[in-house]
């Protein structure tokens, strides 16, 4: 699932930032193509709703292009960078709502290549799964779901929630045990 | 001895990899086995559910937002009076009637906007009492303000008030009382200083009238806009300003049509028709000094038509369907047109072609989607809107190749799989899909 960047397009990403660094709209409208499906991505698993992820996702790249000429290169990957801002921007949208909704895995599949008994059993796992990652808190929760769902790489995810790569681990490590517990406790 | 966190990422990252099993890790590190074995076991039962992806039609629409807020907040940065504009503009203010005018035009503003009648004249519409003050105060703006960009800006900001009435109107039952409450000061103050005030409507009209104002007045200041952009020296930047505000209300219309009750489509599809040929007239303008970025506005235009077709496809909409393609098709055209003046302008034809040609990808991959979406009854129309775009891949492709500069395009647009065979127009069974230069 990761879209995994290639020399070239990392040498492309690396051109377009350039050229929007110093005011290039048409290069940053290159940047929205590259990136916009995974920012919706993080977004909608936060929200749980198309037409706030819609909304939130244009935010984040009005944002993103307001703030183009603070943004570092070698501080941080682009996405990562775009993350940050659709965290805080998904924070403000809860405080704003006062409410929290829990993570919504079922969405309509796209494609599924499962025999209907199959797919029963992997659904009902799913939801398990997913109920317990619904009970993990703050980073865990953030850190599971960025790690395993939105494939996100350790550097990515310390960039976007402000910590460094070994917290990181450790949090992940811990996650993953509460899980275990959440889980047993369940059965 | 490492850190189990340390250990348990790596042996992730490896079996995720494929570099090894998850026995293979667990074997690696016997003193943590037992704990670890259970953690990669709750990992490994963690998969991402399904593939999210935004819809197309948001993703063209939000792009289009995008780039419409980017070139309005650089043409803000970028756009200066030239010496000329400045002369002409100075014979304008010594004129001592002129000031006098502006003198009280701006004590009449200042004074209006301070008074309730003003303040509830801005969320009047079409055939309420006070929407004449609310064209009157419009009027006072336009005279106060001197300098070419403004003038253009203040039209399409009057342009896109003239959308939120209709999109307001078009929500509401077939006849609607119009609010008559307030009073008629403003307009006569106004009429102190001669501007042209309408006569306090009558009270109540039916809705299709109050429409039909909305958009006549949405039709004047897109032509306001087009005009005054069209005469601005080196005005570029303005008219690329103007094509991507009216790209935008070619997105925003079609949410106003989703609103709006049956009654009212028809005339929200004419709207379309004034932003259409809006879209056209600008970059009929645009195109003879950038051809290039003319023929990008166009394509996302297209782009946008196609995502409107999909959306009336997957409702079931035979009608509004067939409309959006129709469109696109007379976009398709008028891009053809810029393609062939930009040879006889000397500009750069290898850039257009090529964008065209590119854009037959996306082009076809959206048709893929409606054909599939479409009723076997809409099919048709689908299959002509591939056939043509077929067609104008080609000849992209001619003019690449009669200048050397194919490429990596390929000769054969990229077929959606989903369409029969026998749909995919002629090109098939002529030409090898061939890539590279195919040089005269």
């Amino acid at each position: 699932m990761r879209e995994y960047e290639t020399a070239d397009t990392l040498f492309d990403i690396d051109r377009l930032l350039d050229k929007a660094i110093n005011g290039d709209g048409d290069a940053f409208g290159r940047l929205y193509d590259m990136y916009v499906d995974r920012v919706y991505r993080h977004i909608y698993y936060r929200v749980s709703s198309t037409n706030d992820a819609e909304d939130l996702t244009q935010q984040v790249f009005i944002k993103a292009w307001q703030a183009i000429h603070r943004y570092k290169k070698t501080t941080s990957p682009f996405l990562a960078w775009l993350i940050k801002i659709s965290q805080n921007l998904v924070i403000d949208f809860y405080r704003s709502k006062k409410t929290r909704t829990y993570i919504d895995f079922d969405v309509v599949a796209t494609e599924s290549k499962h025999d209907p008994a199959q797919l029963a059993e992997e659904q009902f796992g799913r939801y398990e799964i997913q109920q317990a990652i619904n009970k993990l808190k703050g980073d865990q929760q953030q850190v599971v779901l960025m790690r395993f769902i939105e494939d996100f790489s350790f550097s990515e995810i310390a960039v976007a929630l402000g910590k460094s790569q070994g917290a990181i681990r450790v949090i992940l490590h811990r996650g993953l045990a509460k899980l275990k517990t959440i889980l047993e406790k369940a059965q | 001895m490492k850190k189990i966190e340390v250990i348990l990422t790596q042996c992730l990252d490896d079996i995720r990899e494929g570099r090894v099993s998850l026995e293979d890790c667990l074997n690696q590190y016997p003193e943590v086995r037992a704990e670890l074995e259970l953690l990669l076991k709750v990992a490994l039962s963690i998969k991402a559910p399904i593939d999210i992806r935004p819809s197309n039609t948001f993703k063209v629409k939000a792009r289009a937002e995008l780039m419409n807020y980017i070139h309005t907040s650089q043409l803000r940065k970028k756009v200066k009076r030239s010496p000329g504009q400045l002369s002409i503009r100075y014979w304008w203010h010594i004129a001592w009637a002129r000031a006098t005018v502006i003198a009280v035009t701006v004590v009449l503003v200042i004074s209006l906007a301070g008074t309730g009648t003003a303040y509830a004249a801005q969320s009047s519409l079409p055939g309420d009492t006070l929407y004449s003050v609310k064209l009157g105060i419009e009027q006072l703006q336009r005279i106060i303000t001197f300098d070419e960009a403004s003038e253009i800006e203040l039209e399409l900001k009057f342009a896109d008030t003239r959308l939120d009435e209709l999109e307001e109107l078009v929500s509401v039952p077939v006849i609607q009382t119009a609010n008559d409450e307030g009073s008629n000061n403003g307009v006569s103050a106004m009429s102190i200083i001669n501007i042209t005030v309408a006569e306090p409507e009558v009270v109540s009209i039916a809705k299709a009238a109050r429409i039909t104002i909305a958009v006549d007045g949405y039709q004047r200041n897109l032509n306001m806009a087009i005009t005054k952009a069209a005469n601005v020296v080196e005005g570029e930047i303005l008219v690329e300003e103007v094509a991507l505000t009216i790209l935008s209300h070619l997105g925003r219309l079609d949410d106003i049509e989703g609103m709006a009750l049956v009654d009212s489509q028809e005339i929200i599809a004419d709207t379309r028709s004034v932003a259409i040929n809006g879209h056209i007239r600008i970059l009929q303008i645009l195109a003879t000094v950038n051809a290039v970025r003319a023929t990008e506005i166009n394509l996302l235009a297209m782009q946008v038509r196609l995502a409107r077709a999909d959306a009336e496809a997957v409702k079931g909409n035979i009608g509004g369907m067939e409309d959006a393609l129709q469109e696109y098709e007379k976009l398709r055209r008028f891009g053809e047109g810029i393609s062939n003046s930009t040879e006889m302008s000397g500009q750069d034809t290898i850039s257009v072609d090529e964008l065209n040609a590119r854009a037959t990808t996306e082009h076809m991959e959206s048709l893929g989607s409606i054909y599939g979406n479409a009723s076997q009854d809409a099919k048709g129309a689908v299959e002509q809107a591939i056939d043509v775009t077929i067609e104008t891949h080609k000849q992209a492709v001619q003019g690449l190749q009669q200048q050397g500069a194919q490429g990596d395009i390929p000769t054969e647009p990229p077929m959606p799989d989903n369409i029969p065979q026998g749909d995919k127009g002629n090109t098939q069974d002529s030409e090898s899909n061939n890539h590279g230069n195919n040089n005269k």
